[in-house]
C-alpha cells in the first residue's frame, strides 16, 4: 500500500514534468489505433477464424443485435459497424457473427499499453483500443520516432497477433487524424506543414471531433472539408458552434495544445449504464427490472472506483427515438444501488410520457473519489459509526505520524476472494487503470 | 354572476390563493381559480393535492366598502390568466360578470377582458373538517414557530415523513419538530388554556412555508384545528386546508443526548460570522465542511479548507469551555441555519464527541433547540 503511495508521488513529478516540457515547442505524439480490435482478438485467439468475414454484435439472437465491429473481410462485403445483424447477414451470408468477450479484450488491451509503456511513461489510453503517446524525450538510442513506431507496430504483431496503426505528428488531434489514414497497418507521419495538402481536402465529417450534427450544421454554412472550416471567420463560427466552434478550428489548422495526460483516464465525472430492450415496451415491470440491473452495475463500477456521486440522471428514449434525459441533485453523496434506484424511481414516476421505451440509461454523475470527501453521519444510524470512534482516532494519530493512505481499504483485495467484476462495455474505461499496478 | 370589487383588495387575496394553484396537477379544473360571489362577500378558492386556500372578501370591513352591485353566482377561472389580468388593470376597481353561457368579462376603465370560464360545479368539494376541538395561537408565534424549524425538513423523498414538521399538543406544551436526519430543530412552547391535544401530526414542510408567506401580521390569532388526516389553519379572511402527511414520525426525542463532554458558551453573532468566513473555503459540493478545535480555555479555531483553493483558519473567544478537548467537524451550513434560528444573543453547544450529535441551545435555557450530526473525514 506504500508502494501505491509511492505511484502517486512518481505521477505527480511526471506530470509535472510533462507540463514544463510541454511549453516547448516541437512535440512528438503518437497516436496507436488498433484496427478492427474485437474481431482481431477472437481470429487471435482462433487462428481459424482469420481471413474469414467475423462480425462481433450485441445479441445475435435477438432482433435488436447490431454491429459492434467487423473485420476487414466483413467491412469489403460492406458490412458496418451499428448495422443491424439482419442487414449484414444479407450483404454478407458467410458472416461468422460472435458475442463479444470482453474478457478477452481487456486481456488484450492491457498488454497493448504494457508494450506502450515500455517506451514512454506518457500513456494515455482514450479507449479499450487506442491511446496517445507523447515520445518528445524518447531514448534516442531507440532510432527514429519512425523507427520507433514501426518497431512498436511489429512488436504488437509478434507478441499479440495484432495489427495497429499509428499516426505519428507533433499533436494529439494531427496524430489521432494521421493514424486514420492508412489502415489497416499503417504508419502515417503528418507534418504541421503538410495539412494543406492531406488535412484539408478531407470532408468535414471525417474530422475527429465533427460528428454528425455537427457536419450537418457546419454544411449549412457551406462549410464542405476540413480546410473550408480552417478558413471560416472565427466569429461566424462562434455563432454556429459557440466556444467549440473556435477550437475545432484551431484544430483544422494543425493547432492543438491539450497534453497527453496519463492521468485523464482517472478523471471521472459520471459513471453511467444504459441498455436497449429487445422490444418497445411499456410493460413497468419489465422496466423497472431492467433499471434494477443497470443500477446493479453502476453500483458495481462505482465501488470498483472507490467513488460516490450526487446526482442521478435518467435517461429514456422512446420508441420515435425521442430521447429525454432527466436528473435530480440530491445533498449527500450515494454510491449504492438502493439510493440510486430510489431516485431513478422518482425520475422515472415523475417525467415516463406512458409511451412505449426503447431503451434506459442510469448515470450518476458529480462523482468524487471517497477519499475527496466527507461523510456526513445520520442521527438515525450514526452510533454504528461512532462505535468505531476510538479506532478513527488511532488512525487519525497514525497518519499524522506516518503519513496518507496507511490504512485504506484496498478493494482488490477486498474482492479477490469474489468474482472479478468485468465491464460490459468499451465505454468502460474503469480497466484501464490496470495495466499500471 | 357579478361583481364589482376594490382592486387592490382582488389582488391581495388572488395572489393568496394562487399559493396553491399549480400548472401541473391531476385534475385540470384545479389549475383554475373558484371565484363565488355572495351576498357577505367574495370567496376565492385555489386547491392542489396538498393544500387547499379559501380567502374571502367581505362586502364591507369598518365602513370601507370593497364590493358592489354583487349578483350572486359562481365561476372558475383560468389561473394562468387572471392574475396577471387583475394586477395590470388601469383603474382602482374592477367589474367581473360570468354570463349562463360561463363567458366571463373583466373590466376596469376602458379596457375590457373576454375570458373563458369554467363551471363552478365541476370544482372539487373542498373536504369538510370534522371537528370542533381548536386552539389559538398569535400569528407571529406561529410565524416563528415555523421560521425556526422547517428549515431542517428533509428535501428527499426517501423518507417521506421527514419531509414534514412533527407537530405535538401535549401536558399543555406545543412543540415543532423538524429533521432531515442530518440536523433536528425543535422549539417547545407553553400552551396553558386548551383541552385539545394531539401527538403524531406531521405538516407538509412546503405547506408551512406557504402559510408563513400569506399569513398578515396585521391580523392577530390563528386558529388552528386538527383531523386524522388534515389540518386546518384559520383567521379572519382566510382558510388555509394542509393535507397531513401519513407515516409515523420517529420518536426523536430519544435521539437527543442529554449528556454532554465538552460544553462551550459562545456569542452566536461571533460564531455565526467566522463560520461564514470560513465556509468561503468549504466547497458546497464537499457538505460545507468546516472544523472546529478547542485551542485553551477561552479560545476555539475554526478552519476551512479547499485542497484547490486554500486554507483559512480563524481563532473566536469564546466565554467558556468546560470539559474535554475536541476536534469537530460538521457542515457549516446546517451550523448557519441553527444559528441564524436561535435569535440569541448567547448560545450553549453540548457536544458528545466528535462522532456524535452536538446540540445548541440558548444560553439561557429556552427550549429551543437546534441538533447537528458532524461529518466524518474520510
Amino acid at each position: 500500500m506504500l508502494a501505491s503511495y509511492a505511484i502517486i508521488k512518481v505521477r505527480q513529478i511526471l506530470k509535472e514534468r510533462l507540463e514544463m516540457k510541454q511549453k516547448r515547442k516541437g512535440r512528438i505524439i503518437f497516436h496507436v489505433d488498433m484496427n478492427a480490435f474485437y474481431a482481431s482478438v477472437e481470429m487471435a485467439y482462433n487462428p481459424e477464424l482469420k481471413g474469414k468475414p467475423l462480425a462481433i454484435a450485441g445479441n445475435p439472437e435477438e432482433r435488436k443485435g447490431i454491429i459492434v465491429t467487423s473485420s476487414y473481410e466483413a467491412r469489403a462485403k460492406g458490412v458496418k459497424t451499428t448495422m443491424p445483424l439482419w442487414q449484414a447477414r444479407k450483404l454478407c451470408p458467410e458472416l461468422v457473427v460472435m458475442r463479444p468477450n470482453f474478457e478477452r479484450y481487456r486481456t488484450a488491451s492491457t498488454e497493448i499499453f504494457k508494450l506502450l509503456a515500455e517506451i514512454t511513461p506518457y500513456v494515455q489510453p482514450v479507449s479499450i483500443d487506442e491511446g496517445y503517446m507523447d515520445i518528445t524525450e524518447y531514448d534516442r538510442s531507440l532510432g527514429s520516432p519512425l523507427e520507433i513506431a514501426q518497431q512498436l507496430q511489429n512488436a504488437i504483431k509478434t507478441k499479440l497477433d495484432l495489427s495497429c496503426s499509428i499516426g505519428i505528428a507533433p499533436n494529439k488531434f494531427l496524430a489521432k487524424m494521421a493514424s486514420d489514414m492508412k489502415k489497416p497497418f499503417g504508419i502515417t507521419v503528418l507534418r504541421k506543414r503538410e495539412i494543406g495538402a492531406k488535412l484539408w481536402p478531407l470532408p468535414i465529417e471525417e474530422m475527429y471531433g465533427v460528428g454528425s450534427k455537427t457536419a450537418e450544421k457546419l454544411k449549412k454554412f457551406n462549410i464542405n472539408t476540413i480546410g473550408d472550416l480552417a478558413k471560416t471567420d472565427v466569429y461566424q463560427l462562434k455563432q454556429v458552434l459557440g466556444i467549440n466552434g473556435e477550437r475545432l478550428q484551431n484544430r483544422a489548422n494543425g493547432i492543438d495544445p491539450s497534453p497527453v495526460d496519463p492521468d485523464a483516464v482517472h478523471e471521472f465525472k459520471s459513471i453511467g449504464n444504459s441498455q436497449t430492450f429487445a422490444h418497445d415496451t411499456t410493460d413497468e415491470r419489465e422496466i423497472h427490472h431492467l433499471m434494477e440491473k443497470l443500477a446493479d452495475n453502476v453500483e458495481r463500477r462505482m465501488k470498483r472506483k472507490q467513488a460516490v456521486g450526487r446526482s442521478v440522471q435518467l435517461m429514456i428514449r422512446y420508441s420515435d427515438r425521442k430521447t429525454i434525459t432527466r436528473s435530480k441533485k440530491v445533498p449527500y453523496y450515494l454510491d449504492t444501488r438502493k439510493d440510486i434506484l430510489q431516485i431513478v424511481h422518482e425520475l422515472w414516476q415523475k417525467h415516463w410520457s406512458q409511451d412505449p421505451i426503447r431503451l434506459i440509461g442510469i448515470t450518476v454523475q458529480d462523482v468524487e473519489e471517497k477519499q475527496n470527501i466527507a461523510h456526513q453521519l445520520d442521527l438515525f444510524t450514526y452510533e454504528k459509526e461512532a462505535s468505531k470512534e476510538k479506532l478513527y482516532e488511532a488512525i487519525e494519530t497514525l497518519t499524522e505520524k506516518y503519513g496518507d493512505n496507511l490504512f485504506i481499504q484496498d478493494p482488490q483485495q477486498k474482492n479477490s476472494n469474489e468474482e472479478k467484476e468485468q465491464p460490459r462495455t468499451s465505454f468502460q474505461k474503469d480497466f484501464l487503470d490496470d495495466f499500471k499496478h | 354572476m357579478k361583481f364589482i370589487v376594490q382592486r387592490d383588495k382582488l389582488i391581495a387575496s388572488v395572489q393568496d390563493v394562487m399559493k396553491a394553484i399549480s400548472a401541473r396537477t391531476a385534475i385540470p379544473i384545479l389549475t383554475g381559480m373558484k371565484i363565488e360571489a355572495k351576498k357577505n362577500g367574495l370567496l376565492l378558492t385555489g386547491s392542489n393535492s396538498d393544500i387547499s386556500i379559501e380567502s374571502h372578501i367581505p362586502v364591507e370591513e369598518e365602513g370601507i366598502v370593497h364590493i358592489e352591485q354583487i349578483e350572486e353566482g359562481s365561476i372558475v377561472l383560468q389561473a394562468r390568466y387572471f392574475p396577471e389580468i387583475v394586477r395590470k388593470l388601469p383603474e382602482k376597481t374592477v367589474e367581473v360578470e360570468a354570463d349562463a353561457n360561463l363567458n366571463v368579462t373583466i373590466r376596469s376603465g376602458k379596457a375590457e377582458f373576454n375570458l373563458n370560464g369554467q363551471d363552478a360545479d365541476e370544482y372539487p368539494q373542498l373536504p369538510k373538517l370534522q371537528t370542533d376541538e381548536s386552539f389559538e395561537l398569535p400569528i407571529d408565534l406561529l410565524k416563528n414557530l415555523i421560521k425556526q424549524t422547517v428549515f431542517a425538513v428533509s428535501t428527499m423523498e426517501t423518507r417521506p415523513i421527514l419531509t414534514g414538521v412533527n407537530l405535538k399538543l401535549e401536558d399543555n406544551k406545543l412543540s415543532f419538530t423538524a429533521t432531515d436526519s442530518h440536523r433536528l430543530a425543535s422549539r417547545e412552547i407553553p400552551m396553558d388554556s386548551t383541552n385539545v391535544s394531539f401527538s403524531s401530526v406531521v405538516v407538509p414542510g412546503k405547506s408551512l412555508n406557504e402559510l408563513s408567506k400569506i399569513l398578515d401580521d396585521s391580523e392577530e390569532t390563528v386558529e388552528i384545528s386538527v383531523t386524522n388526516n388534515q389540518i386546518l389553519f384559520r383567521t379572519k379572511h382566510l382558510n388555509f386546508l394542509s393535507r397531513l402527511l401519513d407515516g409515523n414520525y420517529p420518536e426523536t426525542s430519544r435521539l437527543i443526548p442529554d449528556q454532554s463532554k465538552t460544553v462551550i458558551h459562545i456569542k452566536t453573532k461571533e460564531l455565526l460570522n467566522t463560520i461564514d468566513r470560513a465556509s468561503l473555503l468549504a466547497k458546497e459540493d464537499r457538505n460545507n465542511v468546516v472544523k472546529l478545535t478547542t485551542k485553551s480555555n477561552q479560545i476555539v479555531e475554526i478552519t476551512g479548507n479547499s485542497p484547490e483553493v486554500g486554507r483559512v483558519v480563524e481563532e473566536v473567544n469564546v466565554d467558556s469551555i468546560q470539559g474535554e478537548e475536541l476536534k469537530i467537524s460538521f457542515s457549516s451550513k446546517y451550523m448557519l441555519d441553527a444559528l441564524k434560528a436561535i435569535e440569541y444573543d448567547e448560545v450553549k453547544i453540548d457536544f458528545t464527541g466528535a462522532m456524535r450529535p452536538f446540540i445548541i441551545r440558548p444560553a439561557n435555557n429556552d427550549p429551543i433547540l437546534q441538533l447537528i450530526l458532524p461529518v466524518r473525514t474520510y
